[in-house]
């Protein structure tokens, strides 16, 4: 029992952050009908952005930095996020949306390793302890608390708890606001949203950088609790696409479910919940990559893949 | 067979071939074999420059870049698994040089095998045409296979990875200049059977359905078998370049395959020129360059200089694309085709193809629904050969609907379809085109770079019996003959159409009006016994209206049955002998007029 308890809480934390992702490629995929491969690397850029203005790249201790530093420098690297993912946007996305597939795949796919490999040479050790915006070790036992018998660490739902504030705040903006509509608009139908004056191009290359955007907040909540390096985010947006390819790039909750759905049973293969089976663990990524493709190869991503 | 007389036959059959070698060679040839030499010799004019073994590697990672050009050069498909397919290969072939004593060809030989089968099962997964699918599909394979072999130390020897034993290849001590040199060879021969595909039916077929996919589906152009041999052939060289790098390396290394070098091979491809032979192996010399480039920022920054290759190959390739600027090979090729004399186009006799019996076509009580509507409601009628029937009715009333049942772009819920003895109804579109049914598209769907002529060919190779593959690599007597069969048969096609002047012009040049023709003639060069044609006046101006009646009239006097789904009513008068009239999916009337 308490081992199952804390496989639940492990796995929706880490499944918040994925479900994050795979709302970004689910929503990038609706507005423009493609996958951005950058995704997850522009996630790493508004992580370590985070860290290189709260702390530098050197080492340092947990509690070296104050609160209202931190806050600027979420703010800092979440603006990162957006402007790289929209400029990447326009420059490598928009001149071959609709028209060669390799163009775009190439495009995204560069603009990925440049920014991985940016991060490499700038933040060279090889892992690194980010300061934590919220002191939880001052909560429960030195960060733990002891929930029907097992021990959870207080990240755990911090992080869950922000992946599920920003998902809302990603739906409200979706149904509430004008460049939400804009946003359903432009995914029901492009060429119609810009007849009745909506700057498409313009939308699109915002929603790119904002689906990286979400994704940073909850990974700059979750890095500090684990050593996160540069190759990190390329890892983040590969689950969030695994996710994403589950509920075929469907809807913000479908998307964020299968998110949190895949961070439990990772957790589960993980930690020997489903028997010991020998060896099992080791194939706890590798079993949900692999579901991702058969399903990928049996259903068609629309439900009407135009073929004359 | 005596055997005499086989030697006569296959001496002639040579004699043959080089004559026609000769004919055929030009300034690309002799660049590809200045090429060849230049690569042979490399390690000894670079001497102490760069060691041989790094060459040989460079050469391995030019063959599976080639490889990879089969994928994306020939059939337009972003594969982003080829890293994995080489890491396939290398595995595969180290488990076997480990645990097996057989010979080290053989061993990479297995690991070519297993790299194909991963392949061919990967090109099935992704046959559809949707570019997302293919590419999320082969990402998640190239990292399902990084990620394997970093978590399963039974499958990749752990973080040290596989010791392989060298053992002697082709009776040659392994040295790297040996392996250098095998790379070569074999990377110059797959760029030969690169060559000899993109010419052959196979290249031109895939280069039909990248350009336009609805109408190279309904010239009966077989994709998916085509990009699933693509995929395969692409993965099964791969899978050869890891299993000869990995006994150069003499470790199999768990973590050299990962989705990194997937990219960096598609970097190579896209910037050396995925259309061109060469191309990838000129993308690998790129990257080479870049690597000593790295290296030399490394060593003022003072990092690793490993840490700045990725970048400046993503850099290079941004580069490419956001300057919308071609590839190296196309470049250089164009550059110096200005300064050459060009080659006269070789003249071509009409020829007719075989004869195809008179069949009328039967189509019973065809209804197809979509959710609640019915599109179609039991519609029934006959084509009669030498005849053309005219399917009219407003907007919405279901005849393309009837075109896509009887050309099996969407199947009948009910219904059937005969073709004079054979029953078509549960056929895919590829078989009816071959039993004699085709159809064209509405609107202007063709495919923009490819000449009329090609246009015409990707039709006729429907009915070519000695285009596949295999033939096609080996240039057999048989494949020789049949093409110059075909091209005959193509010319033939666009005489029909009153197009053969515009033979080596691109699709993309033509009028509104030619290239309706020209998909026309596209599928009478498949020696149709029917032809279904969606509103073949679309776009066109009074003087092109007047052509098309006498063209159509001309085929109906070749015996041929059309159906003609028609808006412009001077057409319709012009030329029907029936026309039915369509209306919610039901036709209400039938007309027969008299032929004038």
């Amino acid at each position: 029992m308490s081992l199952a308890v804390q496989v639940l809480f492990t796995g929706l934390s880490a499944g918040g952050v994925y479900g994050l992702v795979a709302i970004g490629h689910s929503l990038i995929y609706r507005l423009t009908g493609i996958v951005d491969f950058a995704l997850g690397d522009l996630i790493g850029l508004g992580a370590f952005t985070t860290l290189l203005v709260a702390a530098g790249t050197q080492p340092l201790t947990q509690e070296s930095v104050s609160g209202g530093w931190m806050a600027l420098a979420i703010v800092v690297g979440l603006v990162t996020c957006v402007a790289v993912g929209a400029a990447g946007y326009v420059a490598v996305v928009q001149p071959y949306i609709g028209r060669s597939a390799i163009g775009w795949v190439a495009g995204t796919l560069a603009l990925g390793f440049a920014i991985h490999a940016v991060l490499d040479a700038s933040f060279s050790r090889p892992a690194y302890v980010f300061p934590d915006p919220i002191p939880f070790h001052r909560i429960g036992h030195d960060g733990l608390v002891t929930i029907l018998g097992a021990e959870v660490h207080v990240r755990a739902f911090a992080v869950l708890g922000v992946a599920i504030v920003v998902a809302t705040a990603a739906s409200w903006v979706l149904q509430r606001t004008w460049f939400g509509r804009s946003l359903r608009a432009i995914a029901d139908d492009a060429d119609g949203a810009a007849i009745v004056g909506i700057s498409v191009e313009r939308t699109r290359a915002l929603a790119f950088g904002l689906a990286g955007g979400l994704a940073a907040i909850a990974v700059v909540v979750a890095a500090p609790g684990a050593p996160f390096d540069t190759g990190s985010g390329a890892l983040l947006g590969l689950k969030g696409l695994v996710a994403a390819v589950l509920v075929r790039f469907g809807g913000l909750w479908s998307a964020f479910a299968a998110g949190l759905a895949l961070g439990v049973v990772e957790a589960a293969l993980g930690t020997g919940l489903l028997g010991h089976l020998p060896g099992l663990a080791s194939y706890r990524e590798l079993i949900p990559l692999l579901v991702a493709i058969v399903l990928l190869a049996a259903r068609p991503l629309r439900v009407r893949e135009v073929v004359e | 067979m005596s055997t005499p007389a086989a030697a006569v036959r296959t001496g002639a059959a040579l004699r043959e071939a080089a004559v026609t070698a000769r004919a055929n060679w030009s300034i690309t040839a002799s660049a590809a074999v200045l090429a060849g030499a230049l690569a042979a010799i490399a390690p000894l004019v670079l001497g102490g420059a760069v060691a041989t073994d790094t060459l040989a590697s460079g050469a391995y990672l030019a063959l599976a870049a080639t490889g990879l050009g089969f994928c994306v050069g020939l059939a337009g498909v972003p594969s982003l698994a080829q890293g994995a397919f080489v890491g396939t290969g290398a595995f595969a072939a180290a488990h076997m040089l480990r645990h097996t004593a057989l010979p080290a060809e053989v061993c990479a030989l297995v690991g070519a095998m297993a790299a194909a089968l991963l392949g061919t099962a990967a090109g099935f997964a992704v046959r559809s045409l949707d570019p997302v699918r293919v590419a999320v599909g082969t990402w998640l394979l190239s990292w399902l296979v990084a990620l394997s072999l970093a978590a399963l130390p039974w499958l990749s020897g752990g973080a040290q990875g596989l010791v392989v034993p060298t053992r002697r290849l082709f009776g040659l001590n392994p040295t790297p200049l040996v392996h250098y040199e095998l790379a070569v060879l074999l990377t110059g021969l797959c760029a030969l059977a690169f060559v000899a595909l993109r010419r052959g039916p196979f290249g031109l077929d895939l280069a039909a359905a990248a350009r336009h996919r609805g109408a190279a589906a309904a010239l009966g152009v077989p994709m998916e078998r085509l990009r699933v041999a693509a995929f395969g052939a692409s993965a099964f060289v791969g899978g050869l370049a890891g299993g000869l790098a990995v006994q150069l390396d003499v470790v199999a290394d768990p973590t050299a395959y990962g989705p990194l070098l997937s990219f960096e091979l598609l970097v190579a491809v896209l910037v050396g020129g995925a259309t061109a032979a060469l191309g990838p192996s000129a993308g690998v010399i790129v990257l080479g360059l870049i690597a000593l480039a790295a290296r030399a920022l490394g060593s003022l920054a003072s990092v690793s200089g490993s840490r700045f290759q990725p970048m400046l190959e993503a850099l290079l390739l941004l580069a490419v694309l956001t300057t919308g600027g071609s590839a190296l090979v196309p470049a250089v090729w164009d550059l110096a085709r200005r300064f050459l004399p060009q080659r006269e186009g070789r003249h071509v006799a009409a020829r007719s193809g075989p004869a195809r019996p008179a069949e009328t076509l039967r189509a019973a009580s065809l209804t197809k629904h979509f959710g609640p509507v019915t599109a179609v409601d039991e519609v029934s009628f006959e084509l009669r050969p030498g005849s053309i029937t005219a399917l009219v009715g407003p907007n919405g009333s279901g005849k393309t609907t009837i075109l896509r049942l009887l050309s099996g772009a969407v199947p009948a819920d009910s219904g059937s379809i005969e073709l004079g003895p054979n029953d078509l109804t549960t056929r895919t579109p590829a078989e009816r085109v071959h039993a004699g049914l085709v159809r064209t598209l509405q609107a202007r769907a063709y495919f923009r770079e490819l000449t009329a002529r090609e246009h015409a060919l990707v039709g006729v190779d429907r009915t070519r019996r000695n285009g596949g593959g295999f033939r096609t690599l080996f240039s057999t007597p048989l494949f020789r003959a049949e093409n110059e069969e075909a091209d005959g048969r193509a010319v033939a096609a666009l005489e029909a159409l009153s197009l053969a002047p515009r033979a080596e012009r691109p699709a993309s040049e033509l009028t509104g009006a030619e290239q309706q023709r020209l998909m026309i003639a596209a599928a009478l060069a498949t020696n149709p016994a029917v032809l279904l044609l969606d509103e073949p006046s679309a776009g066109a101006a009074a003087a092109d209206l007047e052509q098309l009646i006498g063209l159509l009239a001309s085929l109906r006097a070749r015996g041929i049955a059309i159906l003609l789904v028609e808006h412009n009513q001077a057409l319709v008068h012009a030329v029907a002998d029936d026309v039915l009239e369509l209306e919610q999916g039901r036709i209400v009337r039938r007309t027969p007029r008299r032929r004038n």
